[in-house]
């Protein structure tokens, strides 16, 4: 059998599109514009590209965008009392301050500065433990894509089971914590876990999130499984130049997999489409009104 | 308790709280402050674990403040007696008893208790350190369990562990840390489809449900480890009560390699983590400069 191709890239487009439409929806009905600060910090020509892009899509959608550059030297308590006054300004629903920050600046201190209730990319550690244990918070983007795809594939996901490859506090984590919340049982599994492969042949739903190139081959997967590939791999081609791969191995997981995100274009368009999504979420708690249907975990 | 393969929750208990006791000992009378218990109206159960409690940290050394707030507080008022608390250095750590009177925000109240003196480690962002592997301040009986499966000699890295049952305060935080150790876990509910197909295949299978006799020897692999942390209460049939887990101890005592008994396993256990923790939180008091 050959995977269905989730295409996260046409999947992207739709979630934004509804974004936009609920923003219409806040600024017909209530006046109120959703706001997405992101804050930037030195010169990092990656940081640079994605702050431009989210930029962009945050007016594309309709919402109020808040670019805040700052110099490499800047002080901590500098981007601290910027932090506080996004905090408390009442346009800003959303606020992301783009990792990584320079050597000088403590990463953990600067992100729980962040209002919790606006923490866009969901890393403040009181959204880290409010997901933990199953209550309502601000999710982590690039797990929440993943399982709106899931849940946009199979619809319900209860009682399958579902294996999460690798524990990074961004991905593996919260993709485990979010599968529970959706009652699949959950198995994370790592660079420790003894025997993978049985582990994953297990599974009715793999995430691999490990950043190891075409680590998963086909005969890991169990025929039918859906495969979610979080990885984004720089490899040599064979023929000279570089192209991106993701952590299963593509072709021999096809094979075997009932449907399969590709890299590029699948997870990673997902990612900032969900920035956007968390940011309406926020928007609309912020002000009492109802929760985006379909947008949140 | 002759029998090698029971997990003697007692003996754990006393030397941990042995171990809390040389930590006060050594201040050498230094100050360190007190335990605040707090119950919200009058409840014969919390009565229960409030006296067990004050009775691990008489052992330890440590004071133990039992405070009984009237039924008819209020949120606003419980809130402010807790910031109180997070102000006042007299205060080493805060326990806020469960169940609490309906009309008051149990998830609120544990938001206020301030993270450094958390020490049933209940406030998100206590649970937020737990998730990212920061875990010496965690939820008493998840710390519980994790110690038992210690105690057994097993290396924890790369061990398949099965949680069954994810509640907020045991499951989850225990699945957690025991990932943070290196063990491969897997987290069962009411909604696998087969408990058994996981349970068998794991080194270690945590229990925490609240079904009397759930777990039979057919779920277990020769040799694993069991940890029960059930507490229910049966009737037999000559009407006498008593208490037991959720796994049917005698029968799987002959194909596991260990198991902890109720009572008298993990029970013991969570009062002694709970007297842990609250040298853990002076250490990082101190490490902060609040107190000297």
């Amino acid at each position: 059998m050959t995977a269905q191709i989730i295409d996260g890239k046409a999947f992207a487009a739709t979630v934004r599109a509804q974004v936009k439409e609920q923003v219409a929806h806040l600024i017909a009905d209530h006046g109120i514009t959703p706001g997405l600060a992101v804050v930037l910090v030195g010169e990092d020509p990656a940081s640079q590209v994605y702050v431009r892009s989210k930029g962009k899509m945050t007016t594309e959608v309709g919402m109020a965008s808040f670019e805040h550059k700052l110099d490499v030297d800047t002080s901590e308590a500098e981007l601290l009392a910027l932090i506080e006054t996004l905090n408390n300004d009442p346009a800003v629903h959303g606020i992301l301050v783009q990792l990584p920050l320079p050597g000088h600046m403590n990463s953990d201190l600067v992100i729980n500065a962040i209002n919790p209730a606006k923490d866009a990319d969901g890393f403040h550690i009181s959204n880290v433990g409010l997901l933990g244990t199953g209550q309502k918070s601000m999710v982590p983007c690039t797990p929440l894509g993943c399982l709106m795809m899931l849940r946009d594939h199979h619809g319900s996901l209860s009682g399958m089971n579902a294996v999460v490859l690798g524990r990074s506090n961004i991905v593996g984590k919260p993709m485990a914590q979010l599968l529970l919340g959706d009652s699949c049982t959950v198995t994370i599994a790592h660079s420790r876990t003894k025997d993978l492969a049985a582990v994953v042949r297990g599974a009715d739903i793999v995430v691999a999130a490990v950043g190891r190139p075409q680590m998963v081959p086909g005969d890991w997967i169990k025929p039918g499984a859906t495969v979610i590939d979080v990885g984004i791999n720089r490899i040599d081609k064979p023929e000279g130049g570089t192209r991106l791969v993701g952590d299963v191995d593509f072709d021999s997981c096809a094979a075997v997999a009932g449907a399969i995100t590709p890299v590029p274009g699948g997870v990673g368009p997902m990612t900032i489409a969900c920035l956007l999504a968390n940011t309406l979420t926020a928007c609309c708690r912020a002000n009492g009104l109802q929760e985006p249907e379909g947008l949140t975990a | 308790m002759g029998d090698h393969r029971l997990l003697n929750g007692k003996a754990v208990r006393v030397r941990i709280l042995n171990e809390v006791k040389a930590y006060v000992d050594s201040l050498r009378g230094g100050p360190i402050g007190r335990l605040v218990s707090i119950s919200i109206g009058d409840n014969p159960e919390v009565a229960v674990y409030v006296r067990n409690q004050a009775r691990g940290a008489a052992a330890a050394g440590l004071r133990f403040d039992q405070q009984l707030w009237g039924n008819e507080i209020t949120q606003e008022e419980c809130k402010r007696l807790i910031t109180e608390m997070n102000d006042d250095p007299d205060v080493l750590g805060i326990i806020l008893q469960r169940p609490v009177p309906d009309h008051i925000h149990v998830r609120s109240l544990q938001s206020a208790i301030h993270p450094l003196k958390d020490v049933e480690g209940m406030n998100p962002a206590s649970i937020g350190n737990i998730v990212y592997s920061d875990v010496a301040l965690a939820p008493c009986t998840a710390a519980a369990s994790v110690e038992l499966i210690k105690e057994t000699g097993l290396n924890l890295k790369g061990l398949e562990v099965v949680m069954i049952g994810h509640s907020e305060i045991v499951g989850k935080p225990a699945a957690m840390m025991l990932m943070a150790e290196g063990a491969t876990v897997t987290v069962c509910h009411h909604m696998t489809r087969s408990v058994a197909m996981h349970s068998r295949r794991a080194d270690v299978v945590i229990v925490a449900v609240g079904k009397a006799h759930l777990i039979g020897p057919e779920m277990i692999k020769p040799g694993a480890a069991v940890i029960d942390i059930g507490i229910n209460q049966i009737v037999a049939p000559d009407g006498s009560a008593r208490i037991v887990g959720d796994v049917a101890t005698d029968e799987v005592l002959d194909i596991a390699g260990w198991i902890t008994p109720v009572p008298g396993g993990v029970g013991p256990v969570t009062v002694a983590t709970l007297m842990r923790n609250a040298t853990v939180a002076h250490e990082r008091q101190l490490a902060v400069g609040w107190i000297s």
